[in-house]
């Protein structure tokens, strides 16, 4: 049986059931606390009858820097889906749904134009499992993870930015028909979703350090996009 | 911060000339002090002469680094108002010294306030807040917020306010002498709740109560109080209650208030809050299913079963839940089920609600237990769903049950043979597959009730007879445990044979054959009579009681069982576990490496292999990266700072519900017991190869903060593992492990033990010379003797705690024990004057240390279990106790030593013989020194004999024989699964490797 309430610090203690799965990474401490502390509502856990967790969803609202404002890739105040996961056990019964319904639920509450997240092109599952709920394929990042899935020879691999409109974008002005055809550096994602500083925080590096790695080619700006991967293990 | 930060280092102002600025941003020090000793001498600048300072403080010599801390005391002694910038550059500069050599409270801490007083409205003086936060200086940080909330009191950011509130209450909380803050908090937040509840719309600028976090702010200052009945009260109001707050979709309140009720006892309020609540998404003022949790529903039920007027709480109870159960076909599978164990729950709890129901042959609660295994006994927590009611049944029911189990089976079968006819082959193998899910639950349940007391009857002279089998049995039943593991078996290979179903396991929830290499292993461990390591001296040896040949059965099936299901971590867990006590830690460190416990969830679960890891196994600290680095790296990142990490994210968001459990969370995580257990596992290897420690245990910098007094929280996750026990007798995990788990007693004995081994090991730094050697010599007596007679009174304490021998594995608790009478009886043949008779006390001590130490002597000797194939099978699995024998050796030696050179070096520095140690006390010492270095020798040659014996051939045959050897209908389902001995034999020579492998790490320990 099942309990869906808001995350707390104290149920880090209890996240083996989904953290041991293969598939689901596991952060520092600064990262879960990070959306903990900025974005309480956003944070979801779903709890069984002994306490332990077996699915959560952390999500962030945000926008592009002002400074984006006029470019084309800008980002207007969203909510975006940073991992959403559930433990094998609790598959199949609907909880990665309820927990993407409560953050859409939080993200009209916060008045956002839409709510996004980047999934893996070879993942049908959750592509199916998305276009299920409303999502549609607003773009394509290419290369945007760093390996590859199901070929271990690739070193990349492209990612759907999908979004669903909230209620505030009544004419549907920031969701695309044709989302698979428009195809986007993931250097575009970088600069216009203020990914840089969730990739700060996640390496603790300090802004300029991570400037000058990727200036002087110590750090990939496609490794740097790999922290920030949406994790999808729910299906 | 007023200025930038470069690389790391502050920005000077932009009044300063580029030729200072570039030497300052280049780091180039010796410039910077020459510059900026001419710019002060020329502007007369003060800012120019705190430049000059800071730069001195980044150069090596100590006289250089003090400028900066005299010039930061004379800032705070002036009482002026500080200059901004000199102080930031000040605070930069003895960043590296802040709680070392100054504390940031009592400096920058208030100076920064004085600053802020000065100028409210400046936009640092927010940055000073964050600065004090950040520094985690409570006081300072709640003043400045004090006269930020004064200074914007009118205005429409109402954050001022709040963090006012929530830092006045927060330093309530850090400090219990300044209870009076808490009271400030809650006034404050009442007279804003009033305000909300009072003005039918609040403006931007008023004092109210408006967002979730501030209303639930406020609720948290009352519980904390205490204010059972203005909580009580506020619950139900109109616009801050519960309910009120739910129709906003905000359910943290509500979760929370039913917490604090259910402590509080008030069934009352949780019966009609629960119901109200559920009523509301039955009424659409809510989404339908928005409080249909597992916890609503059980409180609910307990609720309504405590009420003055349970009858017609029960009625309200059935017409709730069959609104829900009529719109249960709409909802998600997950409420679905939610809505099954409701009615479960509520079967079990509330027996009248099954009043009016028709008769049956069967209980209520055996019916509403089979329809809802009818619908989910194929589900992966179906066993974990029901776990607890079936434990609940009475043996007539628990008999009833399992006629209705096999009538699941028999629909399948229907269905299966249906599906013969008209389905699809592919169905019809879904089918079959989904039949053997069916058996392998049921062995599952059936090796639960094997567990549970209700199946055995008191017979006369004080036997009892298992009402299952009707054999004489003790809990749990044999001749029932055999059962299940020819039956398990039976299935395990039936689904082995059948090509069909193997090909459509992946269709299903989990592979049944897991399932029933649970029932199996745990039947085989319960027959081989483990059960869960106590302080019982007698029982040091796992073969003392444990049957080696059923134990190795269970390990080898688990093990044969990975091959199939490699990513099962319950499997792997049961495995590390098990391999532990089998004494193979190299090997259960390759399991334990894959499950990827990295991070945040290290805390929870490197206990699982790391506890007590170095008397296990020391061999794998051997190399230059210890197998705990990722450990203490977590622990160094997320206790760098003084502050919770990312705490000023909090404040800014207005998470104030965050901010009060994100602190709550670190103080928790500077007081984990697996933190201990980090530095002290560390410790011991470091010990054993005679490598120095990186410093003494107290003043490590993780370790700083804790006291004797600090209460040391465990908080080790054991929910992966696989529970088939019922709630009647202890969990699996307790039977798994080596000795009790980590608890803040035993932590303490290992702080202090430590702590007794660096007083021990303590040599001054060889350049050192004192100017007044005897002056120092009495100084340096006075304080060993203080800290003995500390260490000793807390070791006492501990070890005298009521409850603490059930904390320790009987090794532990001798070398503690040990370690107390060591310190005591170093105290004494330190502190006893040469010229008086020495007390009597210390032949005593000493006695009961050799006394002590040979009892645990003797506990490493084989015991009359031994498998008589198989003698070096008990020292394999008694390495445990070789580790704190060694450990005490290592003790009395050292202490024994610290006398006799304590004495030596007091002859030496005074030559009339008075304060050296008396005769008597000396020879106590030195003939606890020569016990101690006999067994230290005979240690060593124990781990040479056993390198010997593993180096011997026959090995394969040996365990081989141990397993099978019987040849019973046991032995025989067991060889059936793993595919007879031919395929154990890889097992037996990953196992013997492991072991040689450990031996071979101790080969390399220190005896000296």
């Amino acid at each position: 049986m099942v309990t869906v309430r808001r995350f707390r610090p104290e149920d880090l203690n209890k996240l083996a059931k989904c953290n041991l799965d293969p598939f689901t990474e596991t952060y520092e401490l600064g990262f879960y606390l990070q959306y903990y502390a900025k974005w309480p509502s956003l944070f979801q856990v779903a709890e069984d009858q002994h306490g332990n967790i077996i699915g959560y969803i952390m999500g962030k609202l945000e926008s592009s820097p002002d400074v984006y404002r006029f470019s084309p890739h800008y980002l207007p105040w969203h909510a975006h889906i940073t991992a959403v996961t559930v433990a094998p056990e609790a598959r199949r019964m609907g909880i990665g749904r309820l927990l993407t319904e409560q953050l859409e639920a939080a993200a009209d509450a916060a008045d956002a134009w839409f709510v996004d997240l980047f999934v893996r092109t070879t993942n049908h599952k959750a592509i199916a499992f998305y276009k299920s709920m409303g999502y549609s394929v607003y773009r394509v990042v290419k290369d945007y993870y760093g390996d590859h899935s199901a070929d271990p020879s690739r070193s990349s691999e492209d990612a759907y930015d999908m979004r669903k409109p909230m209620k505030r974008d009544v004419k549907r002005e920031h969701i695309r028909e044709d989302g698979e055809k428009h195809e986007v550096d993931p250097s575009v994602v970088c600069l216009a979703a203020n990914t840089f500083r969730l990739a700060i925080d996640i390496c603790e590096y300090t802004l300029i350090d991570m400037w000058l790695d990727v200036i002087y080619g110590t750090l990939d700006i496609t490794d740097l996009l790999h922290l920030t991967c949406t994790e999808q293990h729910f299906l | 911060m007023s200025m930038g930060y470069r690389y790391g280092r502050p920005a000077l102002k932009a009044s300063v000339d580029v030729q200072l600025q570039t030497a300052f941003e280049d780091g180039n020090w010796n410039t910077v002090i020459r510059l900026a000793a001419r710019r002060a001498a020329t502007l007369k600048d003060p800012y120019y002469e705190a430049i000059k300072i800071c730069a001195e403080a980044q150069l090596d010599g100590s006289a250089d680094r003090s400028a900066v801390l005299t010039a930061v005391d004379e800032l705070v002694k002036n009482k002026k108002v500080p200059d901004i910038d000199i102080l930031e550059l000040y605070e930069w500069a003895c960043r590296d010294f802040i709680d070392y050599d100054i504390e940031y409270a009592d400096t920058f801490g208030p100076l920064r306030v004085r600053w802020v007083k000065a100028n409210p409205k400046s936009p640092i003086a927010l940055q000073s807040l964050q600065a004090c936060v950040e520094r985690w200086d409570l006081v300072s940080a709640q003043q400045i917020a004090t006269t930020l909330d004064k200074t914007y009191a009118n205005t429409s950011d109402r954050r001022f306010m709040f963090w006012n509130i929530t830092l006045t209450f927060l330093l309530s909380c850090s400090d219990t002498s300044r209870k009076v803050y808490s009271l400030l908090a809650a006034k404050q937040l009442e007279r804003a709740a009033d305000l909300t509840e009072n003005s039918p719309k609040l403006e931007s600028t008023d004092r109210g109560l408006v967002t979730e976090e501030e209303v639930c702010l406020y609720y948290r200052v009352l519980l904390r109080q205490g204010a059972k009945a203005e909580f009580i009260s506020r619950l139900q109001s109109p616009k801050l209650g519960a309910l009120s707050q739910l129709k906003q979709g905000h359910k943290l309140l509500f979760c929370e208030a039913l917490d604090a009720l259910e402590k509080w006892g008030e069934w009352e309020l949780i019966f009609t809050l629960c119901r109200d609540a559920l009523k509301l998404g039955l009424d659409g003022e809510t989404t339908l299913f928005f409080v249909c949790d597992l916890r609503i529903w059980r409180l609910f039920a307990t609720a309504a079963s405590k009420v003055a007027d349970s009858e017609s709480a029960v009625k309200e109870v059935k017409e709730i839940l069959d609104k829900f159960l009529e719109a249960k076909p709409q909802a998600i599978p997950l409420y679905r089920k939610n809505i099954s164990l409701a009615v479960l729950e509520t079967t079990f709890r509330l027996p009248a609600i099954n009043q009016n129901q028709a008769d049956s042959s069967l209980s209520p609660r055996v019916e509403q237990l089979g329809l809802f295994l009818d619908q989910y006994f194929d589900k992966l927590a179906a066993f974990d769903d029901v776990k607890g009611y079936v434990s609940e049944l009475s043996f007539e029911e628990m008999q009833g049950f399992l006629d209705v189990l096999p009538g699941i089976l028999d629909e399948v079968r229907i269905a299966h043979r249906l599906s013969s006819r008209d389905m699809t082959d592919q169905r019809k193998n879904t089918s079959k597959a989904r039949l053997m899910a069916l058996k392998a639950l049921e062995c599952r349940l059936r090796y639960l009730l094997t567990t549970c007391p209700q199946t055995l009857t008191s017979q006369s002279e004080g036997s009892s007879q298992c009402l299952m089998c009707s054999n004489q049995a003790s809990l749990p039943c044999e001749h029932c445990l055999r059962k299940i593991v020819v039956e398990a078996s039976a299935a395990y290979n039936e689904i082995n044979s059948d090509k069909e179903i193997l090909e459509h396991i992946p269709t299903l929830d989990k592979d049944p054959r897991l399932d029933l290499a649970f029932a199996i292993a745990m039947s085989l461990l319960k027959l081989s009579g483990l059960r869960p390591r106590t302080s019982d001296p007698t029982s040091s040896s796992l073969w003392q009681d444990v049957n080696p040949g059923l134990f190795l059965q269970a390990v080898l099936l688990l093990d044969s069982q990975l091959k199939f299901t490699p990513n099962n971590v319950e499997l792997r867990l049961l495995l590390v576990q098990l391999y532990l006590l089998l004494g193979c830690a190299s090997y259960a460190y390759q399991l334990w490496n894959p499950l990827g416990v990295k991070r945040t969830i290290q805390d929870a679960l490197s206990p699982l292999f790391f506890d007590r890891i170095s008397s296990l196994s020391p061999g794998l600290f051997q190399g230059s990266v210890p197998p705990t680095e990722k450990l203490r790296s977590f622990y160094n990142q997320s206790l760098r700072d003084n502050s919770p990490v990312r705490i000023w994210d909090a404040f800014l968001a207005g998470s104030y519900t965050s901010i009060l459990d994100m602190s709550e969370y670190d103080s928790r995580l500077r007081r984990s017991c697996t933190l201990m257990m980090t530095v002290v596992e560390e410790r011991r290897a470091r010990r054993c190869y005679g490598a120095r420690q990186e410093c003494e245990i107290e003043a490590h910098p993780l370790l700083d903060k804790i006291t004797h007094d600090t209460v040391l929280v465990d908080k080790t996750d054991y929910g992966p593992f696989p529970n088939l026990e019922s709630p009647h007798g202890p969990p699996i995990h307790e039977y798994l492990r080596l000795g009790p788990g980590l608890s803040n007693e035993r932590s303490h004995l290992a702080f202090l033990a430590e702590q007794y081994m660096d007083l021990l090991s303590y040599k001054p730094p060889k350049d050192f010379k004192a100017n007044r050697p005897n002056e120092v010599a009495v100084r340096d007596r006075e304080y060993t003797l203080d800290t003995l007679d500390d260490l000793s009174a807390s070791l006492t304490d501990f070890i005298n705690a009521p409850n603490t021998y059930s904390f320790l594995t009987p090794a532990e608790r001798t070398y503690y024990t040990i370690i107390s009478l060591l310190s005591s009886a170093l105290f004494t043949a330190l502190s006893s004057p040469r010229s008086e008779p020495v007390s009597k006390s210390l032949s005593s001590t000493t006695a009961s240390i050799k006394k002590a130490f040979n009892s645990l002597r003797t506990t490493l000797s084989p015991t009359p279990n031994s498998p008589a194939s198989l003698p070096a099978l008990t020292p394999l699995t008694n390495l445990h106790t070789l580790a704190f024998l060694r450990e005490s050796a290592l003790a009395i030696k050292h202490t024994s030593l610290f006398a006799t050179s304590f004495h030596d070096k007091e002859i030496s520095r005074d030559r009339t013989g008075r304060s050296g140690l008396h005769r008597d006390a000396l020879s106590e010492m030195r003939v606890l020194g020569e016990t101690a270095t006999k067994a230290l020798v005979e240690l060593k040659g124990h781990v040479q004999k056993l390198k010997e014996m593993l180096a011997e051939g026959g090995w394969l045959d040996r365990v081989l024989n141990l397993c099978f050897e019987k040849g019973g209908d046991v032995e025989k389902a067991v060889e059936g699964v793993v595919g007879g001995r031919e395929e154990a034999e890889e097992w037996v020579g990953r196992v013997v490797e492991s072991w040689r492998e450990g031996v071979k790490g101790w080969g390399m320990v220190r005896w000296e």
